[in-house]
């Protein structure tokens, strides 16, 4: 069976069929889960979250967006209502963050020493960059960059304008590439 | 029509559409500025970097979590592998 097959049979009732799409997806939507929360037991809870709400409301999926669009909507509300539910920390305000584009920026990008870092270094840089931004931005960012939705796939799975959607992106691809920078030129 | 670009717009305009085609005098402009500024240029490869970073960065999950999400949703009976 293919894809639409397999939601069609899902929603007739095919148990089946309901867990070949839950296999399909649940790998992708712990991973997104986990990038947003940072946190293995999270990312599991919020993995779980996301298909109890996709069981209950398989049959109101009418097919007009792909299925893992519709899915990165549930995901990403369930992890935006868990980092409003536990934010204990601060996020860096990029929204009023001016020195994002400053000139240092530009002269700095040639000394990065990309290659010197070894995986667990590095994930660790890229772990420390993204906890410092506002889970609103990483969404946005993770779904557009990383998961590599469309502009409109964006917009339509955060419930934001097309505009709302640049505004974030751009301003958390200068944050992360300008923390990247500072730590890997310590 | 002949547009002027400065640095600034040329990482702005990174960070807002990068890797998109665009046509305007605008995007065409800052193509021709990157050609002639390395340290655009720089900037530039250094956003593409980082995003590849992040999309490479892989988390996988643990077997385990599957059987916990069937049980979670009560679906332990289920084949999925019979749908194949």
């Amino acid at each position: 069976m293919n894809e639409t097959e397999l939601i069609e049979a899902a929603k007739a009732g095919d148990r089946n069929a309901l867990g070949r799409l839950i296999k399909q997806y649940e790998q992708t939507v712990y991973n997104f889960a986990f990038k947003i929360c940072r946190d293995r037991e999270k990312a599991e809870n919020t993995m779980q979250e996301t298909f109890l709400s996709m069981v209950k409301s398989l049959h109101q999926f009418d097919g007009n967006s792909k299925l893992s669009t519709w899915l990165y909507r549930i995901v990403s509300n369930h992890c935006l209502m868990q980092a409003r539910y536990s934010n204990k920390y601060q996020f860096v305000d990029v929204e009023t963050e001016d020195s994002l584009f400053d000139d240092r920026y530009l002269s700095d990008s040639s000394k990065i020493p990309w290659k010197e870092f070894e995986n667990n270094e590095l994930r660790a840089i890229l772990d420390k960059a993204i906890s410092k931004l506002a889970p609103d931005y990483r969404v946005v960012f993770l779904l557009r960059d990383v998961e590599q939705l469309s502009t409109e796939e964006t917009a339509e799975a955060t419930n934001l304008s097309v505009a709302a959607v640049k505004s974030r992106l751009h301003r958390a691809r200068a944050f992360l590439r300008n923390e990247l920078e500072k730590e890997m030129s310590k | 029509m002949d547009v002027t670009v400065t640095c600034k717009d040329v990482m702005s305009h990174i960070c807002d559409s990068l890797g998109e085609e665009l046509q305007s005098p605008k995007c065409i402009a800052i193509r021709s500025h990157m050609d002639s500024c390395d340290c655009c240029k720089n900037y530039f490869d250094s956003v593409e970097k980082t995003i590849g970073f992040y999309r490479d960065y892989k988390i996988v999950m643990p077997e385990e979590a599957h059987d916990r999400l069937m049980k979670y949703l009560d679906m332990c009976d289920c084949d999925p592998v019979g749908q194949e």
